[in-house]
């Protein structure tokens, strides 16, 4: 893609500084993480100030926020709720579950490495990570954006056919279109 | 021979050539049909010679007809939506039965509407009256459906008119001694007030029922939605304008002429109250029929106000809106049909997603809604404009409010039309819906392009209203290709509307399209954000039922008091009634007797004090 | 000074001010709803930054035609509503189309934009676009009423139905009409947080509630599209409030302080109410506000 080369021109740097200035986050709470995302949102945190803001749609959302484990039943939503959003988009790990399993690690219903089926971006670690962590992950993407690094979106278009596969291992009741973005 | 003679000779010609055509077959039937819905329009713009005029004597009483310049600017209207509907009705009215009685009846309201225009004696337009009421009669009970209340409704009320019509030539004849329109307004200043009123009051009476006028409206919804769509678009668009054209000239002519303007006055009221009430129950309708029927009414109830304020804006309003209702409400009623044809059924709960199986259609309810809504830079926004404009200058506050308030509770049930038909998702057991065949969609497309046209010139409509109002006595009425003006000198550039809509349109449509278009993906419906909920193809997540569940609830308190329940009440009354008098007629002939002779007497008695002869 | 070519310009200029000014009225009042919450807040110029992200944004998609025309007609209302109010009392340079429209055109002109939205939101299927949508319109009918009571009752005071005589009879009394007709103000400015939508009016984008309702399924440069409109209606409104009852302004600082004042008043609002009902909200307009309504038209008539 158009970050091959170490140099960027200039039109990606204004890209990439509106979009790592304006994360809309669409925050899939279904993990115990999801508990730190309001004091990140509200006024002790304020992660307004980096230009990170919800959003309810994933039409809108840049970043989908993954707090957490992973059921194989909902894995199958996060993974459409991904494929509704817009290219670019990011995705955040959030808590041990998303790196390795955390505590879930062999739980029969779950999935151990998020990466495996969605390309993450930026994994947030701490069962649960406290919001200071979570900021510290926003900025860290932010300056992935900023890099021009922050491509998983394309990781995944690309090879696609491997994360189907591995989606489909999970996944056994596949109902969904298989592509739809 | 005379062109007037020979027009009605055309149309009646034509309806029995229909009428034998659809009785050989199918194909020789539709042909004429055609025929005769191209020739009469052709004939009526090229050959029609407006001040022939022809006169003939019928047993003691005098008639004559002629065109006069309000007249012609009504027979506008029937003679392009009528054709044009008549085309529609040949695509519309494929499966049906019975076409030979469908399109007979079709020309000889025509044919009445024709007449009506140009009768000059009160005989003639009572005669043309009835023959377009019975003939509309006979096509609102074609469909057979729910023909014991919708048809007998339509009746009663049409009969009450017509009765109160006849009631009125009779008075009038009585005091002149002519049947001519003219001698009545000639010598209506010389009545006395009693006179005046009552001959004045029973014509308005006999107009107000066919305008839909509340409290005369209660047959409207269910005639307007039970007739034949092809049809219907005329009874709303057409045949409820005899009744404004009767009222304009009883309230200008005469009332305004001697001083009565508190008569139009209390028929602008009633206007503006009709407006409100109906729009309140169309937002509530879901079937689209109703919605439009009810629609209708409203907007014969802005017609109405225009019409009875009576100043020269005002009347230019009320025609002005008339000329655009027939034209936008005629391609709705047609958008209807053509649902109804192709999708089954016109219930908005029901049917949902039509607009990517019949575009076209969708495309000419969007214009008519558009202009419907009066909403620039289409046509409806000049009339609405003038409308509150003439209110303004009067200084009628109130008017102005209902009326707006009227217009914006509109924007509930024309989204809700739009909405309800054509948008939300698709269904599957509405896959099989194409879009409708092409002789339904000219003639929607023709209306949609006047109404397209009349957003940036409505001078062209303003030309023949103001030559039809020097009848009314509104000599040089002041009017421009596109600009609007009212009392005080405030004008509108309408051509500027329409070119900086269009103009920033255009580049903003330049600007999202290009490369846009190409990145953006064309999905299904069903593909919605749904929190990660899988929506099944076979699962429906339109939101249609009770749509406007929470402007019911603001309106709760209102709601209750509904005028059909007072004919309701009045109907048991009136049953109770009859259920006496049952007892009254024993059958025993002394007690008839005895009934007849105190008739006769009370009679005799009153006779001098009601009647005064 | 004529020509079309400087009328373009102007009109241009005239837009771009407008989305300048009405971006940075949506960044201070994020920044000071945070101030008021006891955050440090987004910068000001935030939402030139969401505008353009979304604008870069590489995909996107479309429901079918109306999904893909209902930015754009909410886009052109907006920008044709801005060439007919009055932006400066006497500026040669922001004389657009003043004249060729009255306030009668203005009050139809401004609900078109909400109607294409609409339709846009309903050709996606998305039940909460729908419900919000529903909402809207019925909130509509709520504010529109003293809105206009008002609006007439100037009218008919003034004996005037467009902005520029209106502004004309206030330069020549000296006094701006929130004084001299205090009640027709009171109703208008009752009505305004219904149309700015913010709490405890935000029954239609209630994002908790509804997924941003309308909008849920625009993103990229439709929803781009759609906030760039938003910020230029909003400058809009502010200015057609100031021309009427505050005299207009004079130069552009003068614009930019009084529709700034008048902006503060439903932001402020906004951030201590919670979000009403949709039928509280009808009540609420059709209450107290439509009762100075009505007092107007009294006050004017007689
Ligand atoms: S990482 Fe810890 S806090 Fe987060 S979801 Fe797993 S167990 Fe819960």
């Amino acid at each position: 893609m158009y970050n091959d080369k170490e140099s960027q021109k200039i039109v990606d740097i204004i890209q990439n500084y509106a979009r790592k200035h304006s994360l809309f986050i669409l925050a899939y709470g279904t993990g115990c993480g999801a508990i730190e995302i309001p004091p990140t949102m509200t006024s002790r945190y304020d992660a307004e100030r980096f230009g990170i803001r919800g959003s309810a749609t994933p039409r809108q959302a840049d970043v989908l926020l993954i707090t957490g484990y992973l059921a194989t039943k909902s894995l199958k939503r996060v993974i459409k709720v991904y494929e509704q959003m817009q290219d670019p988009k990011y995705v955040i790990g959030f808590g041990s579950c998303t790196i390795n399993g955390g505590m879930y690690w062999d739980s029969y219903n779950t999935i151990n490495v998020l990466d495996k089926y969605l390309p993450v971006d930026v994994y947030i670690n701490g069962c649960m990570p406290r919001p200071e962590a979570v900021i510290a992950g926003f900025v860290k993407l932010q300056k992935l954006i900023q890099q021009g690094k922050a491509d998983g979106w394309d990781i995944y278009k690309k090879n696609i056919d491997e994360y189907k596969a591995n989606q489909k291992k999970i996944i056994t009741n596949w109902v969904m279109p298989d592509f739809n973005f | 021979m005379n062109s007037l003679v020979l027009l009605i000779l055309i149309i009646a010609g034509g309806a029995l050539l229909s009428y034998f055509g659809h009785k050989i077959n199918k194909i020789l039937g539709n042909i004429t049909v055609f025929a005769v819905a191209l020739i009469i329009p052709i004939y009526w713009f090229t050959q029609v010679d407006f001040t022939e005029t022809v006169s003939f004597t019928v047993s003691g009483f005098h008639m004559e007809l002629g065109y006069n310049m309000y007249g012609r600017l009504f027979s506008m209207i029937v003679m392009i939506l009528s054709p044009l509907a008549l085309i529609y009705a040949i695509g519309y009215m494929k499966d049906q039965k019975k076409l030979a009685t469908f399109y007979f009846s079709f020309l000889f309201s025509i044919l009445g509407m024709t007449g009506i225009l140009m009768s000059r004696d009160f005989v003639s337009l009572f005669i043309f009256w009835e023959i377009m009421t019975w003939s509309s009669y006979l096509l609102v009970i074609f469909l057979g459906k729910d023909v014991q209340k919708t048809g007998i409704k339509y009746m009663v009320f049409s009969a009450i008119g017509a009765y109160a019509m006849l009631m009125a030539i009779v008075i009038i004849y009585k005091n002149t001694g002519s049947m001519m329109l003219s001698d009545y307004f000639g010598s209506f200043a010389g009545f006395t007030l009693q006179t005046k009123l009552l001959t004045g009051i029973l014509l308005l009476l006999g107009f107000a029922v066919k305008s839909a006028v509340m409290p005369f409206h209660v047959w409207a919804p269910g005639a307007y939605s039970n007739t034949p769509m092809a049809y219907t678009s005329v009874f709303s668009g057409a045949l409820s304008k005899m009744g404004i054209y009767g009222l304009g000239f009883v309230v200008v002519n005469l009332f305004a002429q001697a001083n009565l303007e508190i008569v139009g006055y209390v028929l602008a009221w009633l206007g503006a109250i009709t407006a409100v009430l109906a729009t309140f129950s169309a937002v509530f309708q879901h079937d689209a029929k109703k919605l439009l029927a009810y629609s209708s009414i409203a907007q014969l109830g802005y017609i109405v106000t225009g019409i009875g304020i009576g100043t020269e804006l005002s009347i230019m309003a009320g025609l002005y809106l008339a000329v655009l209702h027939a034209a936008f409400k005629g391609v709705l009623f047609m958008v209807v049909g053509a649902v109804e044809r192709q999708a089954g059924t016109t219930d908005m709960n029901v049917v949902s997603g039509l607009v990517r199986k019949m575009p076209f259609t969708f495309f000419t309810a969007l214009i008519a809604i558009i202009a419907l809504a009066g909403i620039p830079p289409l046509g409806g926004f000049v009339g609405k404009w003038m409308l509150y404009e003439s209110l303004i200058n009067n200084g009628n506050f109130l008017m102005v409010i209902m009326i707006f308030l009227s217009s914006t509770a509109a924007f509930l049930y024309c989204f809700k039309f739009l909405f309800g038909l054509f948008l939300g998702q698709q269904e599957l057991e509405f896959d099989h819906v194409k879009e409708a065949s092409p002789i339904m969609i000219i003639p929607m497309l023709l209306l949609s392009v006047f109404l397209l046209v009349t957003g940036a010139y409505p001078g062209i409509v303003f030309k023949y209203i103001a030559e039809g109002m020097t009848n009314l006595g509104f000599h040089n009425v002041n009017w421009q290709m596109s600009v609007l003006t009212n009392a005080w000198g405030d004008s509108v550039n309408v051509q500027h509307v329409y070119l900086s809509v269009v103009v920033v349109f255009v580049a903003f449509l330049i600007f999202i399209t290009w490369r846009g278009y190409k990145h953006a993906t064309k999905i299904s419906t069903k593909d919605i954000s749904s929190s990660g909920e899988m929506i099944k193809p076979e699962d429906n997540m339109t939101y249609a039922m009770d749509f406007y569940k929470p402007f019911e609830r603001v309106l709760s308190p209102i709601l209750k008091y509904k005028i059909n329940k007072y004919y309701e009440d009045f109907g048991k009354g009136l049953e109770a009634l009859f259920d006496f008098m049952r007892r009254i007629y024993t059958g025993n002939g002394q007690t008839y007797a005895v009934y007849v002779i105190v008739f006769l007497a009370i009679l005799l008695i009153f006779s001098k004090s009601i009647f005064g002869y | 000074m004529e020509g079309i070519g400087y009328k373009i310009l102007g009109a241009v200029l005239t837009t771009i001010l407008a989305f300048v000014v009405g971006m940075f009225y949506g960044g201070f009042s994020r920044k000071i709803t945070a101030r008021i919450q006891n955050r440090v807040g987004p910068p000001v110029w935030q939402n030139f930054l969401d505008v353009l992200k979304l604008l870069f944004k590489k995909t996107s998609v479309r429901y079918g035609f109306m999904h893909h025309i209902a930015p754009l007609w909410m886009i052109s209302m907006s920008i044709t509503t801005l060439m007919f109010v009055p932006v400066l009392n006497d500026g040669l340079f922001f004389t657009n189309l003043n004249f060729s429209g009255d306030i009668i055109f203005l009050l139809y002109i401004m609900v078109m934009g909400s109607l294409g939205m609409a339709l846009g939101a309903g050709s996606t299927g998305n039940p909460n676009s729908a419900i919000g949508v529903s909402r809207g319109l019925t909130q509509m009918v709520g504010f529109e009423i003293p809105w206009v009571m008002a609006l007439v009752a100037l009218m008919i005071q003034y004996k005037t139905t467009s902005v520029t005589g209106l502004m004309e009879v206030q330069s020549q009394s000296g006094t701006w009409l929130m004084f001299s007709s205090p009640f027709a103000f009171i109703a208008a400015l009752l009505a305004m947080p219904g149309m700015f939508r913010y709490s405890p009016f935000d029954i239609v984008g209630a994002p908790s509630e509804l997924a941003s309702g309308p909008i849920s399924e625009f993103g990229g440069k439709y929803l781009s599209t759609m906030m760039t409109s938003g910020s230029i209606f909003a400058f809009v409104k502010l200015t057609l409030y100031v021309d009427i009852f505050m005299g207009g302004a004079s130069n552009l600082i003068v614009l930019v302080l009084k529709t700034f004042t008048l902006y503060m008043y439903p932001v402020l609002w906004g951030t201590v109410s919670a979000r009403f009902r949709t039928e509280q909200s009808v009540r609420y307009f059709w209450g107290w506000p439509t009762f100075f309504g009505f007092i107007a038209l009294i006050y004017a008539a007689f």
